[in-house]
């Protein structure tokens, strides 16, 4: 199958577009590198590649060449002419972008030639661009702007005699992430690559030519992606620009903070720009390790729900059964006096998947000095075999920036579409430009690339790892010199999750043994939530159904919304105390409620499905009387009477440090290991499967409102309806 | 050995005085400066339109003498004289505003909170 144009194909897999060394250890994969050229940017030489652009090769030394159209990770179009630049002994200057070197080649980045053809390329584009700077939402980070001033001619030609106006074209309407003011467009075809290359949704397109040419949908139609907000950020004029962001500040008036996303597993880096208090946007932050540049629609507009649905004072259960707002001394003093009164083996505490590190041990170190172990996480992982003692059994170990690297890759209960949507940008990008290929046991989805279907029986996991299955698949992962094998904790909920493990395991373990490259890792375990992987290594016990069936006096919630702690599976006496940021499903159970801060309000340590530690960054404060989530629980254990020994963030994360270390080191992922060790003791559990896989998030609507922050969203709100809209069109 | 003789010398070094030379001296600063504070109490408190007797002022007077009476360095209880009589001239002059003077009686700043308990429910921190 031809996966990409021919034409780009040499483009894209040339060296520049490999992720630093740093995030790729497998760069032996890369054929045997071919002898390197000298050419002279202004003189400068400087040895590439040969396939690399001038404008590569200029990057190299330092010499930015301007460009519009051309981006490092998407296709080269050449249709922007901005990037042209002089070269020796050619008759005309040419597109650095899509040029590639030549021996000795000599290239002048600012002679008068370039420098004429850049003022007439600026000159075309503006006669065509609207000057309304003033009231366009890219003023101040505009790429037409910015060049205009620096590489632009001082004055114009343009005089319009005879008022027929500069070209106009119709706004399309996209979805309600995306606002489209299609004048400003300058054909740079950014949108449209990204939308059929890395979000694959081959909707956007061009149609007309000349000054008739419109990039657009054709038919009216909703930008169906999950990774469609990126193309906000792709635009080098305002031709795309965020909805619900529009009008809202200026660049130049905001604080950016740079912080860490918490509404998926993988942990995505991001700026959050505040003004007055108030988080007006969500942009992302490179790291190839992890996002590349992109985010996915909920982690970046899900930043209104942050206003909306908050608690900003502690509340307490008054006698007619409503919460009714107290200050802090009295819900403190009430949460303690419920604590203390209860039997330690008849106390519970369940952590959400919002919940940072922080809070999570001190919530642990504070229920174990009252004595009670019952601890758990709202999302189950089988205990039984190895359970969570072995760090490999929950984690992505072969990393995020890894799965380029696959040549086959194997979906267990998973749509990391929706669970994961960068990750499965990621797969998408080993498909299309490595030949990877995928296959997927469980219910048939769209993942945005072809994938082999093998059923949605968990027999079939069985099959694989005995070596009995004579699907094709099963003949290709054997074959595969880096497989990897993704299972969804989702499926692990059920009765036969720990075999579903188990075989898992095993077939992992089997392929693992094959291998040449023993450093590559073939199991891994997709996480939901942000907090799962950390409440593992703090030693929570995954899973309420146990603690819940024993009966508990008080239940603790930290910030636990996923709806699996209801009033109906508690006696009638239970005391629940919920600690969390939005008035969602937990708040309306409780009795007492503590106000805490989300995760853009906090320095805080989330750890990502890979176990990679990171940190949040205070970019506002905590609304109303709401406080930092692990001081509710210290200034709670110090009216207990049993303190815990931290009084600063400090010294909570030596507390941390002491647990594990690989829960403070910052940015680091931690090699796992002890495969073999888990496989043997999970041997036993290898019983019979017969259930069918089934995932959450099956549709594009699924995914937008997943958690207590995305449901208090409108923009999330929006999304859902107007995806269910597209649905019923006729397109 | 001369090191250690130096070091007792700068240890010992003689500082140039503010006003006074001696205790004694200092002494009689102090109590020239209280003294005229107290004899300008029936002044202030009429000017100033103070809701306070002469008597408690002359008690604030006395309070805030002994607040410092722990001060031994001659240096120190002379600048903190050539203070008070700034503040004195300033009162005297009508440089000051009521709320200046009943400023002395109410101290504003609160004293923040220590521990971590009383941090939590006192702010935002």
């Amino acid at each position: 199958m031809l996966r990409q144009p021919l034409s780009r194909a040499l483009a894209l897999s040339s060296p520049a577009r490999v992720a630093p060394l740093a995030a790729r250890r497998y760069a032996d994969a890369v054929p045997a590198q071919p002898e390197k050229v000298e050419v002279f940017i202004d003189d400068q030489p400087v040895h590439v590649l040969p396939g690399t652009t001038v404008l590569q090769a200029a990057a190299q030394v330092g010499v930015e060449i301007p460009r519009f159209c051309y981006h490092e990770r998407l296709a080269v179009a050449g249709n922007c002419r901005m990037c042209l630049v002089e070269v020796e002994k050619s008759p005309k200057p040419v597109a650095a972008c899509a040029m590639p070197v030549m021996k000795g080649m000599r290239v002048k980045t600012n002679s008068d030639l370039t420098r004429k053809a850049r003022e007439g390329v600026m000159e075309f584009l503006l006669v065509n661009h609207p000057l309304d700077c003033p009231i366009c939402d890219q003023g101040g980070e505009c790429d037409l702007q910015d060049q205009s001033m620096a590489f632009g001619s001082d004055r114009s030609r343009f005089t319009d005699i005879h008022f027929s106006g500069k070209r106009a074209v119709e706004d399309k309407d996209v979805g309600p992430l995306i606002k489209t003011i299609m004048t400003r467009c300058i054909h740079c075809t950014r949108c449209i690559r990204f939308a059929s290359e890395v979000a694959g949704v081959d909707d956007f397109g061009t149609t007309g030519r000349g000054t008739e040419m419109q990039v657009g949908t054709y038919v009216e139609k909703m930008f169906l992606s999950e990774l469609s907000g990126n193309i906000i950020d792709l635009c080098p004029v305002g031709a795309l620009t965020s909805k619900p962001y529009s009008f809202a500040a200026r660049p130049w008036e905001t604080r950016r903070i740079d912080s860490v996303d918490v509404l998926d597993p993988l942990g995505s880096n991001i700026v959050v720009a505040t003004r007055t208090n108030e988080v007006l946007r969500i942009l992302p932050r490179t790291n190839e390790e992890i996002n590349e540049e992109w985010l996915s629609d909920k982690s970046r507009f899900a930043c209104d729900g942050l206003k909306r649905q908050r608690l900003v004072t502690p509340m307490l259960k008054d006698s007619r059964g409503n919460l009714a707002p107290v200050e802090w001394e009295d819900a403190v003093v009430a949460a303690a006096r419920a604590l203390r009164d209860c039997p330690p083996d008849k106390l519970l505490a369940v952590a959400g998947g919002l919940a940072d590190a922080e809070a999570l041990v001190a919530l642990k170190d504070l229920l174990n000095r009252l004595g009670s172990e019952h601890v758990c996480t709202e999302h189950y992982f089988p205990t039984q075999g190895a359970g969570t003692d072995l760090r490999s059994s929950y984690l992505l170990n072969t990393k995020i920036a890894n799965v380029e690297d696959a040549d086959f890759v194997l979906l267990i209960g998973t749509n990391t579409r929706f669970e994961a949507p960068l990750l499965n940008a990621r797969i998408r990008k080993a498909f299309i430009h490595k030949e990877t290929d995928v296959a997927l046991v469980g219910p048939k989805v769209d993942l945005t690339y072809e994938y082999t279907h093998v059923g949605d029986s968990a027999s079939i996991v069985k099959d694989f790892a005995s070596g009995t299955s004579s699907h094709e698949v099963m003949k290709r992962l054997q074959q595969a010199k880096r497989p990897v094998v993704i299972l969804g904790a989702d499926q692990l909920k059920s009765e036969e999750g720990p075999a579903l493990l188990a075989y898992t395991q095993e077939l992992a373990h089997k392929l693992q043994e094959n291998l040449q490259d023993k450093e590559w890792k073939v199991l891994n375990v997709l996480q939901r939530t942000a907090s799962q992987v950390a409440a593992l290594d703090i030693g929570y016990q995954p899973g309420v159904g146990q603690a819940l069936a024993a009966g508990p006096k008080v239940v603790y919630l930290l910030g636990a919304d996923s709806g699996v702690v209801t009033r109906e599976s508690l006696p009638e006496d239970v005391t629940i105390i919920y600690q969390g940021h939005h008035g969602d499903v937990g708040a309306s159970i409780a009795d007492i409620v503590l106000p805490g801060a989300a995760y853009t309000e906090k320095r805080a340590t989330y750890v990502n499905a890979e176990g990679r530690a990171q940190q949040t960054l205070v970019a506002v404060s905590p609304p109303g009387k709401a406080r930092e989530d692990w001081k509710i629980i210290r200034a709670l254990s110090e009216v207990l009477g049993a303190g815990l020994p931290y009084d600063t963030l400090d010294e909570v994360r030596d507390r941390l440090s002491q647990v594990s270390p690989a829960l403070v080191a910052y940015g680091d992922v931690q090699p796992n290991n002890y495969f073999a060790q888990a496989r043997a003791l999970a041997q036993s559990l290898q019983k019979p499967v017969s259930g069918k896989l089934d995932v959450q998030l099956k549709q594009l609507e699924d995914f937008f409102m997943t958690d207590a922050i995305s449901r208090a969203s409108p923009t999330m709100a929006k999304c859902v309806q107007a995806v269910l809209k597209q649905k019923n069109s006729p397109y | 050995m001369s090191a250690a003789r130096q070091a007792i010398k700068v240890g010992t070094k003689n500082v140039r005085p503010v006003l006074s030379v001696n205790h004694g001296e200092a002494k009689r600063r102090v109590l020239n400066l209280y003294k005229a504070w107290y004899r300008q109490i029936p002044y202030l408190v009429k000017d100033y339109d103070m809701p306070k007797s002469e008597e408690q002022c002359r008690e604030k007077l006395k309070e805030m003498f002994l607040n410092n009476k722990h001060v031994s360095d001659i240096r120190v209880i002379d600048m903190l004289v050539i203070k008070g009589q700034m503040e004195l001239k300033e009162a005297v002059n009508l440089w000051k505003q009521k709320g200046h003077m009943m400023a002395y009686f109410k101290p504003t700043e609160e004293p923040k909170p220590k521990d971590f308990l009383s941090k939590f429910f006192s702010s935002n921190e």
